[in-house]
This record gives C-alpha cells, sequence and structure tokens, in this order.
C-alpha cells in the first residue's frame, strides 16, 4: 500500500516500577534509511530499540513492521518476525566460549530445524555464507577463535556479522559503538553504514555521540524523556537544538559567555 | 553582623555533636548485638556439653582404647584377602557410575524447568525446585534403608539410593548455575528468531557448561564415598564386603577393605581431576 517500511504508532512503556520510558512515540521509517536515534541516558532509546523487536512487550500502541501489525505477535510468528531484524548491542553480547564463526552462524538459527539448530548442525552452504560473512568484516582469520579472545571492536564486527547472517530486512543497532575507542568506533560505524547501503538494509542506530550521528546518518532523531523533540536531517540539527534534547542551555551559555 | 555567623557556627557543631551522639549509640547498639550473639553460642556450648555427657577425659582414655584396637585387631592387614574385595570395589564403581548418570539425566531435566530463565512456566519451576529440595532433603543412605526394604538387597537398591539423591544435589546446582548466566548473551541469540531449544542449545549450554561438568565430576567423588558406606545398610558395594568381615570380627581383613576403599578414592579423584582439566 504505502511504501513506509516500518511505523511506530504512539507507542508506550511503562515499567512494572511505574517508569514512563516511552510516551506516545509516533515515527515512521522508509526502506534503506539509516536513522540515528540520540538523546540522553535514560531517555528511552533501548527500550524504543527492544519494543520493536519484541526483547521488550510495548504497554499500549502499535509497531507496523512491512505493513504487518507486530505489535502482539506471538510463537512462531514472532520469531519469524525477529528473523527479519538482526540487532546489534552495546556489549556485542556474542556467546564469550563459542567460536567467532559459531556467532555469526547463530544468525542463521531462525531459519533452521529445531533439533538442527539446537545441536549446532549448520548446512555447509550456512557456514561457507558465514565464512564470507567473516571476509566481508575484515575478521576472516579470526573465524576459529573463541570470541572472547577478540578485541572490542572485533567483537563488535561480529555482531554486525551476525545480524547480517540473518539476511535481515532491518538492521537495530543500541548504543553499538558505546564501549568503544574513537578508531574502532569509525571503523564499526563505516561498517554499518557500507552494509546498510549496498544491501538496502533499513538500520536504526541508537547513539550518545551526536557528531558521530552527524557523519553517518542520513536522518536524526531525537529522543528526550520518552519523547521524540527532534527528527530531521542531520544539517537540521544546530547547536541550540542539540541543547534542547540534551538540556544544557545553562552549561553551554556559560561556557560561551 | 557578626551575630548570624556565630549563629551558624553554633548551629554547626550542635549538629556535629548529635551526629556524634548517633555514631556512639549505634557503636553501643552492635557491641549489644555481638555480647548477645556470643552468649547464645556459650548457652549453646554448654547444652550440647552436658547433653552428650562429654568428658575430655573420655578423649585420653578413647585414644589408647583406639590405639589398642588398631595396633592387636586392625594390623597388620591380611593382604591375602585382597581378591575377595576386587568384585565389591568394581560393584561400587559401578554404582557411583550408574547412579551419577541417572541423576545427570534427570537433573538437566529438572534444573532447565527449576531455573527462572530457561523453565516453560514459573509454576513449572516452582514445582521442580520443590522436587529437588524433596529428593535433597533425605540423605542417600536413608534411601538406601527405604530401597533396602522395598527392592531388596543387592547393588540396584544402592544405585538408585545415589541416583535419587543425586537429583536433590545437581538439581539445585545446575539450576542455580542457569541462573547465574549472562542473560544478555542469550537474548542476543533469542533476537535472531531462535526458538527455546535453539536458544537453550546454542546460548545457554557454553555458558553452562564448565559449570556442568565441574558439579558433575565432584560428583562422581561424591558418589564413591557414598557408595562407600552404602552397603552397610545392604545396599551393595565395597561397604557391604567390610561390613560383612567387621561383623564376623575379621578386623584384619576389614582394614584391607578399609584401604581398598581409600585407594579408589584416590583414584577417581585424580582421574576427575585430569577429566575436569581437559573439559574445562
Amino acid at each position: 500500500m504505502t511504501d513506509i517500511f516500518l511505523e511506530t504508532r504512539n507507542l508506550k512503556k511503562v515499567y512494572p516500577d511505574g517508569t514512563e520510558a516511552l510516551k506516545n512515540i509516533t515515527l515512521t521509517f522508509n526502506k534503506g534509511e539509516l536513522v540515528s536515534i540520540i538523546g540522553p541516558s535514560g531517555a528511552g532509546k533501548s527500550t524504543f530499540l527492544r519494543s520493536i523487536n519484541r526483547l521488550n512487550q510495548p504497554s499500549s500502541g502499535e509497531v507496523i513492521f512491512q505493513n504487518e501489525q507486530i505489535t502482539n505477535v506471538k510463537g512462531k510468528k514472532l520469531l519469524l518476525v525477529r528473523r527479519q531484524i538482526g540487532m546489534i548491542f552495546q556489549d556485542f553480547n556474542l556467546i564469550k566460549r563459542s567460536t567467532t564463526v559459531r556467532n555469526v552462524l547463530h544468525g542463521r538459527l531462525g531459519y533452521m530445524s529445531s533439533l538442527k539448530g539446537a545441536f549446532g548442525r549448520f548446512s555447509e552452504e550456512d557456514v561457507k555464507e558465514a565464512l564470507a560473512i567473516l571476509r566481508r568484516v575484515g575478521l576472516e582469520d579470526h573465524a576459529f577463535k573463541r570470541a572472547d579472545e577478540l578485541s572490542g571492536g572485533q567483537q563488535q564486527r561480529v555482531g554486525i556479522a551476525r545480524a547480517i547472517a540473518q539476511k535481515p530486512a532491518l538492521i537495530l543497532a543500541d548504543e553499538p559503538i558505546a564501549s568503544l575507542d574513537p578508531s574502532s568506533s569509525s571503523n564499526v560505524m563505516n561498517y554499518l553504514k557500507t552494509i546498510s547501503e549496498e544491501d538496502g538494509i533499513t538500520t536504526i542506530v541508537n547513539l550518545h555521540q551526536v557528531d558521530v550521528a552527524k557523519r553517518f546518518a542520513s536522518r536524526i532523531i531525537g529522543i528526550k524523556a520518552g519523547e521524540v523533540v527532534f527528527d530531521g536531517k542531520p544539517n537540521e540539527l544546530t547547536e541550540q537544538r542539540i541543547n534542547e534534547i540534551y538540556d544544557q542551555r545553562g552549561l553551554v551559555n556559560e561556557l560561551t559567555s | 553582623m557578626n551575630l548570624p555567623l556565630e549563629e551558624a557556627l553554633q548551629q554547626q557543631s550542635n549538629k556535629q555533636q548529635l551526629q556524634y551522639e548517633a555514631y556512639k549509640s549505634r557503636k553501643r547498639s552492635l557491641l549489644y548485638n555481638r555480647y548477645f550473639i556470643l552468649g547464645i553460642l556459650a548457652i549453646l556450648i554448654i547444652w550440647s556439653w552436658v547433653g552428650t555427657k562429654f568428658h575430655i577425659m573420655d578423649l585420653f582414655s578413647g585414644f589408647s582404647n583406639m590405639a589398642i584396637f588398631i595396633f592387636q585387631d586392625l594390623l597388620p592387614p591380611d593382604f591375602t584377602t585382597i581378591p575377595s574385595f576386587v568384585g565389591p570395589i568394581l560393584e561400587t564403581l559401578y554404582m557411583s557410575y550408574v547412579g551419577l548418570l541417572f541423576s545427570v539425566t534427570f537433573s538437566l531435566f529438572f534444573g532447565l524447568m527449576a531455573a527462572k530463565n530457561t523453565t516453560v512456566h514459573p509454576a513449572v519451576a516452582i514445582v521442580s525446585r520443590s522436587f529437588i529440595a524433596f529428593l535433597r532433603s533425605i540423605p542417600a543412605m536413608v534411601w538406601g534403608i527405604l530401597l533396602v526394604a522395598a527392592i531388596g538387597l543387592g547393588p540396584l537398591a544402592g544405585t538408585l539410593a545415589l541416583g535419587l539423591s543425586g537429583i536433590g544435589i545437581l538439581g539445585k546446582a545446575f539450576a542455580d548455575l542457569l541462573e547465574e548466566i549472562d542473560e544478555n548473551q542469550v537474548n542476543a541469540v533469542r533476537a535472531t528468531g531462535a526458538n527455546w531449544y535453539q536458544v537453550i542449545g546454542q546460548a545457554v549450554w557454553p555458558q553452562f557448561k564448565p559449570g556442568f561438568v565441574g558439579w558433575s565430576l565432584y560428583k562422581m567423588d561424591l558418589n564413591i564415598r557414598e557408595a562407600s558406606v552404602l552397603g552397610v545398610v545392604g545396599a551393595g558395594g565395597i561397604g557391604f564386603a567390610l561390613e560383612g568381615s567387621i561383623s564376623l570380627f575379621q578386623y584384619q581383613q576389614a582394614s584391607v577393605g578399609i584401604l581398598a576403599i581409600f585407594a579408589l578414592i584416590l583414584v577417581v579423584e585424580f582421574i576427575t581431576a585430569k577429566l575436569r582439566e581437559k573439559i574445562i
């Protein structure tokens, strides 16, 4: 019907302790764009991403993914939705004791039978594909190392490889560079951007660093206290708008005067 | 101009004094607590001392009796009886090993069901935890007595006794290990669209494996000890042979049995230690 790829309508999340993490988030995302969500810690960025692939259950509102209402899907249907959504985490969340290639192969689990998946009987085709993806993120020489032997930047690239192995339509990256040094950070962001462009994968990246968001994203969304306070092109994000998002007016005035 | 400042200083020092009083009273109540606990411990010690009719002198007279028993009756071991202990030693090994396999198999199932993060339903977790706790509350020795009465003398009763009490110990250990794993790693695999079986096999198992191996091998060590004693109630193994020699006053024969248990435990502990190194 429309070419809107992903849409959230009045998305709300209240945690059991009464914290209102999301208040009425209504957003639309187009196919293939790389969107960055910025905002202070605790603004609800993570909760928003996790509401899309349902690692969190939203309290109310709707998530519409490729013209399908997925807010309340359960069981097999939920697994099929998750299979199409790759997720990248701040702390990488690789299975530390498993090899790198095994971690990438985890991206194939959604396509396998229960038993084959549980015992890790991956097909020759899947293994070759996983190795090819590792080559793509520059880690082919580390395929048989344990995941926790890699550096932070390398582990995050394995995280990206795991997401690509899912052949996803959407990638959610939750603060992917918050635990990395500046050079690994731009390396990881480059891979995310390249993959988003080459494979046409819609990518939503939560970020702390405004400058990184401005450099890599084609669109920036600012979230503050569970509400959208900015939605526009990177060049529309002026100093003043940034201060509004991070509520630093006082501090900045002091510094500039 | 001077007055408000002095007042403020006065207030400040009053507040300090109050805080110091609070500090002292806290310290005093801690001290009282300590005296109270020490008092209760002292009462318990005296009570049990009187209750068990313990006398220091008994230690000395008992010691001389022990020495006489060891040097006159137990020593020297009658090594010609070694062949008669080979069968029972092997039986003890079989009982321990089969008992271990039995308890590991069922503990995996009940442990998975009992751990909050891997169970299929919270209610199942509660039932599973309770069942494990019930099995744990009955010692292997008591299971042995019950099972000998139910299915008769012999190693089968001992094996089942080890297996059942083992579920109590391993089931709890496994469930606790599972609850301690890093849930973030598990969530990452869940996010790929993996189902329950796949999450267990690919995300939970790698984290659980070292603890699983460690606990299972440790239980093998424990089983050898318990299996050695279980024979005393008729549940087979080396203890059964030992009990036989002792009730016939064949103490020199019994001392060979005791040495055999000693050797068996050393050998098994050595092997499990090596296995642990290899696997983990």
